[in-house]
């Protein structure tokens, strides 16, 4: 339960706006719809910044398949077998947005770019957005663990 | 903070600077993303003019040049004064402000230092002086400003400075 109502997920939380939910709805769906860069690479993102938030009901939040490999060793991107070029140099961007988006170089965007063009960098930008802040409010509203099953 | 912009809008315009930007090169998220921001502003329970306040202050923390210097021509319609966001900006200004206005922003604060800021005293206050519905609304505001204003930075080709210019919201 959150400390403001008797939610225990964030449906319940966005539930309370009948008039926005669909709207919230179709802006998370269209991350994942979205052509410009792929899914799981953005699932990896998700998870790299609910685990730099020790952010357990996002880290259990059901989404789409990554890798066992890729999710169990996620805090060892850098050097991890399971993870290639691609995945790093997003991780590596998602790391410093996660931080202080101000603080990213040129070479990192550009390390994204290589891979998935603007298109993919821009897409890869906005998820980012949704999933820090998303992660931000679950932590925010003190949801349960078990509010992401 | 990049200077020079890392990805560039379509070559087409349409004179609504938000579709003409970079965004654009993602369609698919620019569709959704606009007609909740526009209903975001007009048809929740909280009104422009706190909105807007708590807009302002997380462009000052992401420092976003952009976000930073435009003023929603809706917010002060509602009321919002220039006075009243150079409150926002101090603890002893915000004394000057309203008991709604200086708890949403506390929980803006909370939202963009670390979410475990948010003392059980705040918590209690805000629980006591917002609905369930209002603290959702803020919420889905806060969690727009802030990933856009992120994405601003991010993209880059932000000037050092810009005047303070009054904005509408993006067409539907």
């Amino acid at each position: 339960m959150t400390w403001f109502s008797q939610a225990t997920t964030r449906d319940d939380v966005f539930a309370t706006l009948p008039a926005f939910q669909p709207g919230f709805d179709a802006l998370y769906a269209s991350l994942w719809s979205q052509d410009a860069i792929p899914p799981a690479l953005l699932e990896l993102c998700r998870l790299r910044i609910a685990q730099l938030h020790r952010c357990d009901v996002e880290w259990q939040r059901p989404s789409i398949a990554v890798p066992e490999a890729q999710r169990e060793n996620l805090q060892h991107w850098h050097r991890h077998p399971a993870f290639g070029a691609v995945e790093r140099a997003c991780l590596d961007l998602c790391e410093v947005y996660t931080a202080d988006p101000a603080a990213i170089t040129d070479a990192q965007a550009d390390a994204v770019k290589a891979h998935v063009g603007e298109p993919g960098f821009v897409a890869l930008t906005e998820a980012m957005g949704l999933f820090f802040g998303l992660t931000r409010l679950s932590l925010l509203w003190q949801l349960p663990p078990e509010a992401a099953q | 903070m990049s200077s020079q912009p890392r990805a560039h809008g379509p070559s087409t315009q349409t004179g609504d600077p938000v579709r003409d930007s970079a965004l654009a090169l993602v369609p698919t998220v620019l569709d959704a993303y606009i007609p909740l921001s526009r209903a975001v502003w007009l048809e929740g329970p909280l009104g422009p003019a706190l909105l807007e306040l708590v807009r302002l202050r997380n462009a000052q923390r992401v420092n976003c040049v952009f976000c930073r210097n435009a003023r929603y021509d809706i917010a002060k319609e509602d009321g919002l004064t220039e006075q009243q966001i150079e409150w926002m900006g101090s603890a002893q200004g915000r004394q000057q402000l309203t008991r709604r206005e200086r708890l949403a922003l506390a929980f803006a604060d909370a939202y963009l230092d670390g979410p475990d800021t948010l003392s059980s005293e705040h918590q209690a206050e805000l629980a006591d002086a917002f609905t369930a519905q209002e603290i959702a609304h803020l919420s889905l505001a806060l969690l727009l400003f802030n990933t856009f204003s992120r994405c601003a930075v991010t993209i880059g080709g932000m000037p050092e400075s810009l005047p303070v210019m009054e904005v509408s919201l993006p067409p539907a």
